[in-house]
């Protein structure tokens, strides 16, 4: 089931979304999008640039931020922009916790705005706005 | 003429606006949109949509058919890396020609590089079979700003995803921060 424009109202809370990340985790994603830098799969070549150890790709940041925002609203949601600022890389063994609030909403166009954070034990590693396309729902369908 | 006079860093950087970074030209997805990049990348993030993956329930969904998931749009244009040398490379898939304008700024000691910020939007979602072209224009070199990491220039950049009939289907600006790390203080 897809939520409808109908069902949301301003200040609702997105499901959160808890990702255990570990090193698979991170090398899954890299190499699902197709990124191959070694800062994101060879330790030895994170830890020559100044990084503890491997961290998350940007592509699979984006990729989290989608799936957070369709796994709440359902599959038939349609994503049309998602706007992040990057904070503190994910390196293995920590977690990644997404929440979101509906900032807005507009029926006439079925278009809802949402605020959303990924964050770490060291603090946020995105913040950003995302807009999704909804059924419109209603009696009239 | 004085031609002897050397450009100014600020110069050369406001020389790369408006310019491609990459090829002149579009770069051209090596593959189609594909369902079995889709279902890696499903796997990947365990994105279980069956938008994705599940042919029954998409066509019978508003979408009618199998889409790629928006945040796959990078993906189907990325260069097939080239795996040896990769580190010495600096992680580039693919050689580079021409230094460009980190190249510029590396030279001028602003060796660091942070990401800053990425704003994707889809005009349309995209299936099976599409094959993409994307160009990557730099929209803006800021002056040099004070962060708290050291001195830099924010670089601004956008990419253009088109269809086979040269419609836009989605755009990403990007900006990262090229910086001169400085030594903690005592």
């Amino acid at each position: 089931m897809t939520l409808t424009i109908r069902d949301l109202a301003e200040g609702d809370a997105l499901t959160p979304m808890v990702i255990a990340v570990t090193a698979t985790v991170i090398v899954a994603g890299a190499v699902a999008t197709r990124d191959f830098m070694p800062v994101h799969h060879d330790k030895a070549y994170a830890e020559s640039q100044g990084a503890p150890d491997i961290f998350m790709n940007i592509l699979s940041s984006n990729a989290y931020c989608s799936r957070f925002l369709t796994d709440w609203a359902g599959p038939e949601a349609v994503v049309r922009r998602v706007a992040i600022r990057l904070g503190v890389p994910v390196f293995p063994n920590s977690t990644l916790t997404f929440t979101g609030t509906v900032s807005s909403i507009d029926v006439a166009t079925a278009t809802v705005e949402i605020t959303l954070q990924a964050s770490t034990p060291m603090g946020d590693h995105l913040t950003g706005t995302a807009s999704l396309c909804l059924p419109r729902g209603g009696a009239s369908g | 003429m004085t031609s002897a006079e050397p450009e100014s860093l600020a110069q050369r950087l406001e020389a790369l606006v408006g310019t491609p970074v990459g090829p002149a030209g579009p770069s051209v997805g090596p593959d189609p949109v594909n369902q079995p990049m889709i279902r890696h990348w499903a796997a990947a993030f365990e994105d279980a949509n069956p938008a994705y993956t599940d042919p029954a329930w998409a066509e019978a969904s508003s979408f009618g058919e199998i889409v790629a998931p928006p945040l796959m749009l990078q993906t189907w244009v990325l260069p097939t890396p080239i795996i040896t040398g990769i580190a010495e490379r600096g992680g580039s898939p693919v050689e580079i020609e021409g230094s460009g304008p980190l190249g510029v700024l590396d030279d001028a000691g602003f060796v660091g590089t942070l990401a800053s910020n990425s704003e994707f939007e889809f005009e349309r979602y995209l299936h099976l079979g599409e094959v993409l072209s994307a160009t990557t224009i730099i929209e803006s070199i800021s002056p040099e700003k004070r962060t708290r990491i050291g001195p830099g220039h924010f670089i601004t950049w956008v990419t253009t995803w088109r269809d086979e009939a040269g419609e836009v289907v989605g755009r990403q600006m990007f900006r990262i921060l090229k910086f001169r790390p400085e030594l903690a203080g005592p």
